[in-house]
């Protein structure tokens, strides 16, 4: 079958206009962060650093304690992403292959909990957090992120491709559960847990909102928020410093985008949400 | 004939407890930062309280009476839907309508488009709105530069009212495009390459295949990004106004969401910004029920 | 006694019973084939060998012991699934192992179990190969293998040929039989297509809507159906079922009757029955365009080519009567005369359904070998 070219031309501009827009921005980050602060100011279309710099980079290594900070950010993002995966994987599990009272219903209580807004739930949370005395500590941030249902929608939805009567065959052996988690439906599901994993990091790695209420002092700052720190006076004057810690910020995930993009995006395609 | 013994185990767990016990970690989780808190925000919407005082004083729906009747609450509610109204065009038809074309209509570069529209979505909004700010910086951006060499003045959209909302929408947009898109791609994707080839053969035009065929088959996926992208949206647009503007200029980019917040860890007024918490989830609810009624039915499930 | 007692058995979801009331017994080292058309609760009842589904009433004895409650993996069962459930991500060798090992079996008892099947299914070579690069046959064969290296005394089978062509589909019923040969397990086999009922079953027990109709073996099936259903079910093209009215030792369709022998006649009067059905196979009608003795008159309706043989439906009185001829002269709307085989006719009582039985002097006369019963049915 073919489309008018004419068609393809018009929708082929659009697109690439729009991927242009979006993509520019992350470009444009990378060379300013490469420029002199003065460079930057006088010749601003041109994003390609030259002569190219490390001040900006040597300025914040100087102001901040990033070390630390991106040592934070790991830390949220590493356990979060661990201990939603293997709850989420536990409770999909049961979800799949157990029949109890109430299942459904549970199910769809849990899964609601997408739906409600961080506000709901942000005193009390911000309460418990303070009374554990957690106030201004990573762990503060990482508990209340643990309650997150999309691990268990996405693992469940996964699971339930699974031919039933493999696990019947498992049974069948007299195969324990634990047995039949790991030799046969973690395999099975492996591409769902690892694209929810890469996404958990990602944006627990980019989570900013918790963050900003309960981390105070600099040392314990993630990433975030140490870049929310250079916007407070209008892209002030430490534009360029400000760019070094986008990048910074970026390169973790960039790195994971430019890994597991085309396996994040195939398994979409290939369970999908329904 | 030699068998295999079947083992006979000491004691044997119930299934039930099985499943008790997997569920445990995820319900303790749930009850703790999530089902608890959400009643505790409904009980703290009727009590006076400013988040350190040992004394909650227990004011019925004052709260509520004193949110609604706020001078700015109008202000904020219309600025709310505004957000949803843009959100849902550049967030849910935009990549609905690039998801058809990318998935369907082109043949060329899709891998290359799908990939660089993801992009985004990998990158903190804080990232994003610090970019913007810059590159849309009224005075000394690069678009400002653009648009001076052209003639045109750019707004001072973040002093704007109308504008403000519309930028941090599009900034909050650069992020959750490429999502939705990959989702509803997937979807897309889905359908029967053979349905769209009959209609093809038949000389059904484009738009047409769009509304009578692709639509209604990835209606599922679609329903699901229509929520989350109000209800998602709207949480993710508190980063850039946290960011960008903390609300203002004078409550302009504030909506339901943020002034929550504000209400409660700038002015401590915890009653204040329970009971908008509980007006946010009742409008969600609403929109949910509408959702359910009007369009759900007419959902077709892939599976 | 490797044997399987199903006492009052019966298994409800919510509100629809799918198993109702069984009572039968599974001999050991028989194959018994669970035969039904599908919904009729067959595949419910394997399962619950399997102990895959909860038994809501009754008792289900294995090996003179009640399990109702015992796990399916303490019963000692091996199973072959419909759809074969070979694990995906594990090569043939991984799949067939997998269970002995998790059972902590002597890794060289495993290898001459694994080695043993392999050659008896005709799999040496694709050991290292995963499930998906194999031929539907071969996958069907790795199941087999799987279930097999367990040893179990009691083997079940969930339609498992029902994935395959009609030529692997016979290649595996020998298969199958000389298996059974060799290790004389307990085998209930579930299937809808009755020639593999016919072909491999010792007996057959014929469900429909969740109630045992007939359990016999496939000669008592074929040739002495207990009930319309059983009749009717059994055999392509069914068996014509007409109503009549039986007075004088005659049975008169519609204003024709003809004369019934001197056995049928005291069997008859003996039940003392008033109210029958006659069931007749197709091919126990002689069709002529003469008139024949004793024979009814009908008109040709249509006639199917059946390859070997031709299907002649006709109109006998208002109701349809099918009759095998051996050629095709026949013409819509010609007159033709029908004549019954007094051997092989069946009475069923008109209300139950149920067959009266038959005179002892046909009880007592050779049923004719299964193997023809097979051809006959081939399709």
């Amino acid at each position: 079958m073919k489309t008018n070219r004419m068609v393809s031309v018009i929708w082929h501009f659009i697109i690439f206009t729009t991927v242009v827009i979006l993509i520019f921005p992350v470009v444009f980050s990378i060379g300013v962060s490469f420029k002199p602060l003065a460079d930057a100011y006088n010749n601003v279309l041109n994003f390609i650093p030259f002569p190219l710099t490390m001040e900006n980079y040597a300025k914040l290594f100087h102001t901040l304690p990033v070390v630390k900070i991106v040592f934070n950010t790991f830390i949220v993002a590493s356990v979060v992403t661990t201990f939603k995966l293997i709850t989420s994987f536990l409770a999909a599990y049961a979800f799949v292959y157990f029949d109890f009272k109430g299942k459904r219903i549970l199910y769809f209580v849990l899964i609601s909990t997408i739906f409600i807004p961080f506000t709901v739930t942000m005193i009390p949370n911000y309460l418990i957090v303070s009374e554990l005395g957690l106030i201004d500590s990573v762990w503060g941030v990482i508990l209340p992120q643990l309650a997150d249902a999309m691990g268990i929608f996405l693992i469940h939805q996964s699971m339930r491709g699974i031919p039933f009567s493999l696990i019947e065959a498992a049974r069948l052996d007299h195969i324990s559960h634990g047995r039949v988690m790991k030799d046969i439906v973690l395999p099975l599901v492996r591409p769902s847990v690892t694209s929810a994993g890469i996404w958990f990091f990602i944006t627990t790695w980019n989570e900013f909102v918790w963050p900003v209420l309960i981390l105070k002092t600099v040392d314990n700052y993630t990433l975030p928020l140490a870049l929310q720190m250079f916007i407070s006076s209008e892209g002030g004057t430490d534009f360029t410093v400000a760019m070094a810690v986008s990048v910074i910020t970026m390169i973790i995930p960039l790195a994971l985008y430019l890994m597991f993009q085309r396996y994040i995006i195939g398994t979409f395609t290939s369970s999908g949400i329904k | 004939m030699e068998l295999i013994r079947p083992v006979k185990t000491g004691f044997r767990v119930s299934q039930k407890a099985i499943a008790r016990l997997l569920l445990f970690p995820s319900i303790l989780l749930f009850s703790v930062f999530t089902f608890w808190p959400f009643l505790y925000t409904i009980y703290l919407s009727f009590f006076d309280w400013n988040m350190v005082s040992p004394k909650k004083k227990f004011v019925g729906f004052e709260n509520y009476v004193h949110v609604l009747t706020d001078p700015n609450f109008l202000k904020i509610a219309v600025n709310t839907f505004l957000y949803i109204a843009i959100l849902l065009v550049i967030n849910f038809v935009v990549p609905y309508i690039f998801a058809f074309v990318i998935g369907i209509v082109l043949k060329k570069w899709t891998s290359f488009y799908k990939g660089s529209l993801f992009l985004p979505a990998f990158i903190s909004l804080v990232v994003g709105s610090i970019l913007f700010t810059w590159i849309l910086n009224p005075v000394s951006g690069p678009v400002a530069l653009i648009f001076g060499w052209l003639g045109w003045e750019m707004p001072v959209w973040n002093k704007a009212q109308g504008w403000v909302i519309l930028v941090l929408s599009l900034i909050t947009s650069w992020k959750v495009f490429g999502y939705n898109f990959v989702l509803l791609y997937a979807s897309v994707n889905g359908i029967s390459k053979e349905v769209i080839e009959a209609a093809r053969l038949d000389n059904i035009p484009l738009w047409r295949i769009f509304f009578r065929i692709v639509l209604p088959m990835s209606s599922a996926t679609g329903i699901y990004v229509l929520i989350m992208t109000i209800v998602q949206g709207l949480q993710y647009v508190f980063t850039p106004v946290k960011v960008i503007t903390q609300g203002g200029p004078d409550y302009a980019s504030s909506n339901l969401i943020y002034h929550s917040y504000h209400e409660a860890f700038v002015l401590f007024e915890t009653g204040h910004s329970a009971a908008l918490s509980v007006i946010t989830m009742m409008i969600f609810i609403l929109l949910l029920v509408l959702e359910f009624k009007f369009v759900e039915r007419r959902v077709y499930y892939e599976n | 006694m490797k044997d399987i007692v199903f006492e009052n058995v019966s298994k409800t979801y919510g509100k629809t019973e799918v198993v109702k009331n069984l009572n039968f017994r599974v001999r050991e080292g028989e194959r018994l084939i669970l035969l039904g058309p599908s919904g009729c609760g067959k595949s419910t009842t394997l399962r619950m060998i399997a102990g895959l589904e909860e038994i809501t009433a009754g008792n289900l004895y294995m090996n003179g012991r009640r399990v109702n409650d015992v796990p399916s993996g303490e019963r000692n069962v091996a199973m072959v699934f419909q759809n074969y459930a070979l694990y995906p991500h594990m090569t043939v060798r991984e799949n067939i192992t997998y269970g002995l090992k998790v059972q902590k079996v002597p890794q060289d008892e495993i290898e001459k179990r694994l080695d043993h099947v392999l050659e008896m299914l005709q799999l040496i070579g694709c050991e290292n190969r995963l499930p998906k690069d194999l031929s539907g046959g071969q996958r069907q064969r790795v199941a087999l293998a799987r279930a097999l290296v367990k040893r179990s005394n009691y083997f079940l089978l969930d339609e498992p040929l029902s994935n395959l062509d009609v030529q692997l589909r016979i290649s595996a019923r020998k298969e199958l039989k000389k298996i059974h040969d060799l290790y004389k397990q307990t085998i209930v086999y579930v299937t809808h297509d009755q020639i593999e009922a016919m072909t491999l079953g010792d007996r057959i027990a014929l469900m429909y809507d969740g109630k045992l109709q007939m359990l016999d073996t496939p000669e008592n099936v074929y040739n002495r159906p207990a009930n319309v259903f059983t009749a009717r079910f059994i055999g392509s093209p069914p068996t014509n079922i007409l109503k009549i009215n039986y007075f004088n030792g005659k049975v008169h369709i519609g204003s024709q009757s003809f004369t019934l022998s001197d056995m049928w006649v005291k069997h008859i009067g003996r039940k003392g029955t008033k109210n029958l059905l006659l069931g007749i196979r197709p091919e126990h009608i002689e069709i002529s365009a003469q008139p024949l003795e004793n024979s009814l008159r009908g008109k040709v309706k249509y006639v199917e080519n059946q390859g070997n043989e031709y299907c002649v439906y006709t109109n006998l009185e208002g109701q349809e009567a099918a009759v095998i001829s051996g050629h095709n002269h026949w013409r819509p709307d010609e007159l033709v005369y029908l004549r019954l085989s007094g051997h092989r006719i069946h009475f069923f009582n008109a209300e139950t359904e149920k067959s009266i039985g038959y005179p002892e002097a046909l009880l007592d006369k050779q049923s004719p070998s299964h193997e023809n019963i097979g051809q006959r049915m081939s399709v």
